[in-house]
């Protein structure tokens, strides 16, 4: 992926294609992210929803330009769509959200202002004195609140979720949609969802791509998803 | 070095450190350990968690085609770190590329390598011992103190500091690469490069490793800390200490049975890593329930070593002051973390 000139859009995707060990996860895939919007990724399973998101983050080779165009920081918040962890992994909250706040090696503790900011973080997800917890006794919903401050912080430019809603109750349904439409509207970030909730992404969502391995239809939710 | 070893002698002679250590060659073997299990045991937990177990096993076994290798192109049957590198260094980059480009599960690639590995070297060991008697290639296979060299505790001392100082610059990188690469990708870290450069850090502490511990049990080392540090630790930082110290106590402890019972010290120090791992499995058990905690508590510890160095006092001034003083200061203060912690919420 990279930068572009100064544009309405944050990321442009042009002719994508996929292939992996010789077999055809997506085919000639263009599509645009206008900024500021919260733009969902619908399909069925298999219809290389994920695979376009590993391509956007650059996780996985492909033909065709991804185009990205930068006015902040440039950085992108990711929330992938498994996260397993090791039961017996001796990995807490706070060394997890250290991994990238400070220089020091986690393995020698965590210092006393990262220690703040992560405080403030999942203060933020509603996980306050959640620091000592080890990852790998979190709940599922719990692990998604994790990983979602991760994403949040420093403010992305440009947030990609791959179906977090996955797995998570009504109430956590209903905060996550919360969180994700006071970061577009209150901070101007430019949300990439995939989603299997067509409800959910009629009411909020302000474009929608169907993708089934193509462009099926691409448009504002109430016509594509007609 | 003699003037040193002259001292420890002098010291083991008057009582104030162990008999043991009025022999120049334990003392070697004892700097061996010092430092050697900061940085197995710093490798050891990252090892498990990215799942390179079997990686270490194949590389052990590639460091015995390297020994054998090196000793047929000439080498000195002491120190044949060329062939010993060349081969593990040829052997890692192979496994990762392959592992990296074949859709096969990574145990069955690295299977497959140490298989090769290994009936390659059992061939260029018939070899071998067509030139060198079978027991000195005994000591390359299972680790002897005796052909520890002053040369070779400066080259392990060159490379513990080299592979301490990478592996703390990358730890973070490599530690969120091994619980997520996609998020870890996202963060700027280079998967590709993670893994060759783990690896290469591995290969090279594996070499250096070899004459103490043996190129069949020094995957062992690599492995069992990290996995008896699981059973107790609660936080990165308490995985690393207890990596580092379940080594340091399979090391030194391996290092006086080896010696007082005449066994191979690879042997000893990798029975000593098992039965740390079976305490701590029982250890950690029992730290689910009240009796753990309070195992696990500050007061406990500190108490049950200052007890330790209370015994000892009476014997061994030095080693007994010590351990009197951890414990005191434990007591007092408690685990870096459980103070960290504390310091936070006040």
């Amino acid at each position: 992926m990279s930068a572009g000139a100064i544009s309405p859009s944050i990321l442009d995707v042009s002719n994508l294609t996929v292939r992996i060990d010789g077999q055809l996860l997506l085919s000639d895939v263009s599509l645009s992210v206008a900024r500021g919007t919260l733009h969902a990724i619908v399909g069925p399973n298999g219809a290389g929803k994920s695979t376009l998101v590993y391509a956007v983050l650059g996780q996985i080779p492909f033909e065709g330009r991804i185009l990205a165009h930068w006015r902040r920081n440039g950085r992108i918040g990711y929330v992938p769509q498994s996260f397993s962890v090791d039961r017996t992994l001796p990995v807490t909250v706070e060394d997890f959200l250290a991994l990238t706040r400070q220089n020091r090696p986690v393995c020698f503790g965590v210092g006393r202002a990262a220690a703040r900011r992560i405080a403030a973080m999942l203060d933020r997800v509603g996980l306050a004195g959640f620091e000592q917890r080890q990852l790998s006794v979190l709940s599922g919903g719990e692990l998604r609140r994790v990983l979602l401050a991760h994403a949040l912080d420093p403010l992305p430019e440009l947030l990609i979720l791959d179906e977090p809603a996955t797995g998570l109750d009504q109430t956590a349904s209903q905060w996550l949609e919360d969180v994700l439409l006071a970061a577009r509207d209150r901070d101007d970030v430019t949300v990439l969802m995939v989603s299997h909730d067509h409800e959910r992404v009629k009411r909020h969502g302000d474009r929608v791509t169907v993708l089934d391995r193509c462009v099926v239809a691409d448009g504002a939710p109430a016509d594509a998803l007609a | 070095m003699t003037p040193f070893y002259a001292w420890v002698t002098s010291l083991a002679h008057s009582g104030i450190l162990p008999a043991d250590f009025q022999y120049p060659f334990l003392v070697r073997g004892f700097l061996c350990v010092l430092l050697l299990t900061p940085m197995l045991g710093g490798l050891s937990h990252l090892v498990v968690s990215r799942r390179m177990a079997f990686f270490s096993a194949a590389l052990g076994q590639a460091a015995l085609t390297g020994v054998s290798i090196g000793l047929l192109i000439g080498e000195p049957l002491n120190s044949p770190y060329g062939g010993m590198f060349g081969f593990c260094l040829l052997a890692t980059l192979g496994m990762i590329y392959v592992k990296r480009r074949s859709s096969l599960p990574p145990d069955t690639l690295i299977g497959v390598f140490l298989a090769l590995s290994l009936g390659l070297g059992l061939c260029l060991l018939v070899a071998v011992t067509r030139q060198f008697n079978v027991h000195q290639v005994e000591a390359v296979l299972f680790g002897s103190l005796l052909t520890v060299t002053d040369g070779d505790l400066l080259l392990l001392l060159a490379v513990g500091v080299v592979v301490m100082v990478l592996l703390a610059r990358e730890y973070n990188h490599l530690l969120l690469d091994s619980l997520s690469p996609p998020l870890a990708g996202v963060e700027g870290s280079d998967s590709r490069f993670l893994d060759y450069f783990f690896a290469f850090l591995l290969a090279l502490s594996i070499v250096v490793s070899l004459k103490i511990i043996g190129a069949l049990l020094v995957e062992a080392l690599v492995v069992v800390p990290a996995a008896a540090s699981r059973n107790v630790a609660r936080s990165a930082r308490g995985y690393l200490l207890w990596s580092v110290a379940v080594a340091f106590v399979a090391g030194a402890g391996g290092l006086i049975v080896s010696n007082r019972y005449l066994v191979p010290t690879g042997a000893a120090v990798v029975l000593g890593a098992s039965l740390a791992f079976f305490v701590t499995l029982v250890a950690g058990a029992l730290g689910r329930d009240a009796l753990g905690r309070m195992a696990r508590g500050r007061q406990a510890a500190g108490v049950a070593i200052a007890l330790v160095g209370l015994v000892l006092l009476a014997n061994r001034l030095v080693i007994g002051a010590l351990l009197v003083g951890a414990g005191a200061y434990f007591f007092k203060f408690g685990w870096p973390s459980a103070r960290d912690q504390s310091a936070r919420d006040q």
